[in-house]
């Protein structure tokens, strides 16, 4: 180890960029052969994904100040079918640089005091000091541009020109250095105490389309989208804090000043994330199955969730097995699992073979925290991490089925998950054992999108989205019409469409009518109409039973039964009749119509009738009217209710009444 | 102390007529509440099928579209309101200084001020630890409401300082910069429960120092209520030991009580027999709470008893309705 640090004291005195063209160098050399379990570079197999945005980066962190500084070598490929006469870049950490930035205005719209009592030293910032493309120094050239809107304050996307067009097919070599400051966490990002998620924090290209730069400002409501590429990261903090780090990690060095430093290393992923503490206990164990790779995972948790550390593991194998089965094989060979810190606000965030799970001191069984945020954010490897689509357009690309996946899965284990409300400060959790949470409603999360379901039409770019309710649409609504969609066409046909749409862009960025392509299809029919509904249109679903009647006629009950539909959006129903005898009749209903009129004749009255009886359409906002009973309960079981209501209250009028 | 505290129960047991007066009480306010709500239930559920399963047992998916729509009481009905739960949200929210539905506020209010009212025959009865009957019950809550009402506005200035403005200080702008850079969440859960029992304190003297002033003003005869507040913190800081001890063993009567409900509480049921034994538990720790506070009362008479010269001394003359001066005392 002394030798290596001897040979690291001259590393680190040598100039940043040679630093990173060695780098760089040494993984080209080293190729395949450094990557855990792939086979040297003669033998290796075929790229992934095509690797058109590589980044070979040293950084630095002094958690004194919070800064990093870093130097990075681009290797970037033009694959598109127009020469690119600039580069455009992100740089989101200016995002919080100060209140006046694209995201924190938007951000203002969703209420919070968060950001009230920050300091000076709890903000961010982002510094290029040095750009050169080709080796021509392009550091005068670099401006700020908006092409989101027209704040000039926003300095979340650097352009710089060249001096020659990079035309398609050809590779540049970008050479970048920067200083960067920590700040106290936002979305996900940050420091508090000696804990340090660093996501987002390196100056990171945008993705050239043939249409031009796809380089949004960062906003409040969305997340990320650029190319894939290979990834090679040295990292240096204080001696032995454990470090986790998208990738695996290849090299570790001690140095004489007493950092120590990390390298990583991982092929066709879009993203690099890393998180170091000294207050990291470690973790590992593997995942196994008979016909999908192996998995080693690693977690990396607070020590006051040591006894949760298989929960961790149980939720990602649930993941990686039904989310393998389902929709194809997770291959990188290795996953990283952050327990982060309490107050970090870094909980439930995905970055390539690293995720965020986030759970809490006190967490009951048969409570899914933290399995829930788990199986979400392991599942995000699947979509964004693999089928990588633009999460600033189309967010609900991979939030959405995401969403709908992670209800499945957590049904096939978590079965039953109930509720736990938290109480004194949130702190303190109570588990209604009564209370199960279904997958149809909670998992896909109806409630969310029944509060806010005229928000905004999903086929808006996500980035304007409501602030405060984009999430609804983004998640909650895109769950509820997958799961309708899977309820409609069968699990078989819908399980086709997932593991289809996954193969065909797996390490590629779809857009939205890709899915739609892939939907109609392997289904087989033109579901257009159903898309123009829940994807093209804002409107609500809600169908009902406005009147049922059973009345004596001769010999003969008339039974007569009105169904409507009181929403805007169309959707084919079943109406279904069950009569006192036991007989029952499902009437199909195209669903257009404002109301439609059944009459039937029998020797028996009805006992009830049913719009939806299946529950097919999980968007419908309104179920309680989709049915009537001629023999209603409703009187009981408010009874019921307002008698559990009353001790409640009574309790609270005591609670107060200790005042006295 | 140990002898007052007993005492507090036997005074509490013995007049059981006083407890079911206050159930009653409780009853009065909660039972046109909770058919407003039945109402808004029943409306909603209609003749809807959902019904069966609410019925049955818990329609998750109903209680979230219902408080969805839902407006004042409507929005109080949630799944907290199940089983142990319901007692959880209302120490939390009571603790954490949560604000209630207007409505809510309105009821308590109201029962707040019978409270007021029937305090002074309470403490009456059991000064005295003899029956009192009705009509002596009333006539001393008829003398001393007026009284307790200008109390009420001590106690009023005094929980407005403590909740209006050292809670939020405490909770909203101390605790958040006491954890700003703890990443740990039980060191953090720590510091809450800390400044909790602080505050827990702060409520806890106050409340006794109220108590002994109406103890006193009962006892003693007193008019002015800021003076019986003044001997009442003048007692407790002569009995400091004694009265803490009492405050002490009363709390854990109530922590009992909460305890024991936690086992007990009924969760969802049905409906039919299953739903009136629900209520039936219900109704039992509620009158348990209000024993509770009745012990307190009680135990605090007696002790202020066991300090004068002879014990079960009231000053006042027992009031004979109609005809007696302190009758005529309450027009």
């Amino acid at each position: 180890m002394h030798a290596v640090s001897e040979t690291l004291g001259g590393w680190y005195t040598m100039p940043r960029m040679r630093r990173a063209l060695l780098l760089t160098a040494a993984a080209v050399l080293s190729g395949a052969a450094i990557v855990s379990g792939q086979p040297g570079r003669s033998g290796a197999p075929a790229p992934l994904s095509p690797r058109n945005a590589s980044y070979t980066i040293t950084a630095r962190l002094d958690p004194a100040t919070r800064t990093i500084t870093g130097a990075e070598t681009i290797t970037w490929r033009n694959i598109t079918t127009v020469a690119a006469a600039e580069l455009q870049f992100h740089l989101y950490w200016n995002a919080w640089k100060d209140n006046r930035s694209t995201f924190m205005r938007e951000r203002a719209l969703a209420p919070s005091d968060g950001d009230r009592r920050r300091t000076a030293d709890d903000w961010a910032r982002i510094d290029v000091t040095a750009i050169k493309v080709g080796g021509d120094d392009r550091t005068a050239a670099k401006r700020f541009i908006t092409p989101d809107d027209d704040n000039a304050d926003d300095q979340t996307v650097m352009a710089v020109p060249l001096a020659q067009p990079i035309a398609p097919g050809m590779t540049a070599t970008i050479e970048v250095e920067w200083r960067a400051h920590v700040p106290r966490p936002f979305a996900r990002t940050g420091a508090i105490g000696d804990f340090f998620f660093i996501v987002q924090w390196f100056p990171k290209l945008g993705v050239l389309q043939d249409e031009g730069w796809n380089c949004h400002q960062f906003h409040a409501s969305t997340e990320f989208f650029s190319d894939f590429g290979v990834y090679d990261v040295s990292l240096t903090v204080p001696g032995k804090w454990p470090l986790g780090a998208t990738g695996v990690e290849i090299k570790r060095f001690e140095n004489t000043d007493g950092t120590t430093t990390y390298r990583y290393y991982q092929e066709d992923v879009h993203d690099f994330a890393w998180t170091t503490s000294p207050n990291y206990l470690e973790r590992t164990a593997r995942f196994e199955h008979p016909r999908l790779p192996p998995v080693e995972m690693r977690l990396l948790l607070q020590p006051e969730h040591a006894a949760q550390a298989e929960r961790h593991f149980d939720a990602t194998r649930t993941t990686l097995r039904y989310y393998g089965e389902w929709f194809g094989a997770y291959p990188y060979g290795h996953i990283t699992i952050i327990d982060p810190a309490y107050q970090s606000g870094a909980g439930g965030m995905e970055y390539p073979t690293l995720f965020t799970a986030g759970t809490r001191w006190i967490a009951p069984r048969g409570v899914t925290t933290p399995e829930g945020v788990t199986v979400h954010e392991a599942g995000h490897q699947f979509w964004y991490g693999m089928v990588a689509n633009n999460e600033f357009e189309d967010a609900w690309m991979d939030e959405g089925l995401n969403t709908y996946s992670t209800a499945r899965a957590i049904a096939q284990v978590y079965d039953p998950n109930v509720l736990a409300l938290r109480y004194f400060g949130g702190f303190v959790p109570w588990v209604f054992r009564d209370v199960v949470l279904s997958r149809e409603t909670e998992g896909n999360r109806l409630p969310g999108y029944r509060r806010d379901a005229e928000s905004d039409t999903p086929s808006t770019p996500s980035f304007r989205y409501f602030p405060a309710t984009g999430g609804s649409i983004t998640y909650d609504k895109t769950a509820l019409w997958l799961n309708t969609l899977e309820r409609w066409l069968g699990w078989p046909v819908m399980q086709r469409i997932m593991s289809t749409h996954f193969e065909r862009w797996k390490f590629r960025h779809p857009k939205p009518n890709d899915f739609f392509d892939v939907a109609t299809e392997v289904a087989g029919r033109d579901l257009g109409p159903f898309f123009d509904q829940v994807y093209r249109s804002s409107n609500v679903f809600d169908y009902g039973v406005q009147d049922l009647k059973s009345e004596r006629d001769g010999g003969q009950y008339r039974t007569t039964l009105a169904v409507r539909r009181y929403g805007e959006a169309i959707f084919p129903v079943d109406v279904a009749v069950t009569f006192s005898n036991g007989e029952h009749v499902t009437e199909h209903w195209d669903g257009t119509d404002r109301w439609k009129l059944y009459t039937y004749d029998r020797p028996f009255p009805a006992l009830s009738a049913q719009v939806d009886p299946d529950r097919v359409l999980l968007l419908d906002v309104t179920y309680t009217n989709n049915s009537k009973t001629l023999e209603p309960k409703g009187g009981s079981a408010a009874t019921k209710w307002s008698l559990k209501w009353m001790v409640w209250l009574q309790d609270c009028l005591l609670s107060w009444a200790a005042l006295v | 102390m140990t002898s007052a505290w007993r005492d507090g129960i036997r005074r509490v047991n013995g007049a059981p007529a006083l407890l079911l007066g206050v159930w009653a009480l409780t009853l009065l306010v909660s039972v046109p509440m909770a058919a407003a709500m039945r109402g808004m239930l029943a409306q909603h559920l209609g003749a809807s099928l959902a019904a069966d399963t609410a019925a049955s047992g818990v329609n998750y998916d109903w209680m979230q579209e219902f408080s969805d729509q839902a407006a004042g009481l409507g929005v109080t009905f949630r799944p907290t309101i199940l089983g142990f739960g319901a007692v959880l949200d209302n120490l939390s929210a009571f603790i954490d200084n949560t604000m209630r539905p207007v409505v809510i506020v309105a009821a308590a209010t109201v029962y707040i001020v019978l409270w007021i009212f029937v305090a002074g025959g309470i403490i009456d009865r059991y000064a005295r630890d003899r029956p009192t009957r009705t009509v002596g019950f009333f006539a001393s809550s008829g003398v001393f409401f007026f009284r307790f009402l200008r109390l009420a506005a001590v106690q009023w200035i005094v929980y407005a300082l403590l909740f209006g403005w050292l809670h939020p200080l405490v909770f909203d702008r101390l605790y958040p910069e006491m954890v700003r850079e703890v990443p740990v969440e039980r060191t953090a859960f720590a510091i809450r429960a800390a400044l909790y029992l602080v505050f827990g304190l702060l409520v806890a003297a106050c409340t006794s120092v109220f108590d002994y002033a109406k103890v006193r003003a009962v006892v003693e005869d007193r008019r002015s209520m800021l003076s019986a507040t003044a001997q009442a913190i003048g007692f407790i800081r002569r009995n400091l030991r004694e009265a803490a001890a009492l405050f002490l063993a009363n709390f854990a009567l109530f922590a009992a009580v909460v305890a024991l409900y936690a086992f007990a509480a009924p969760g969802a049921g049905q409906t039919g027999a299953s739903m009136w034994l629900g209520f039936a538990i219900g109704q039992i720790y509620v009158i348990a709470r209000l024993w509770v506070k009745l012990v307190f009362w009680a135990s605090e008479t007696a002790l202020f008893q066991s300090r004068l010269a002879h014990a079960g001394y009231v000053n006042r003359p027992e009031p004979l309705w109609p005809e007696s001066p302190e009758a005529e005392a309450i027009s």
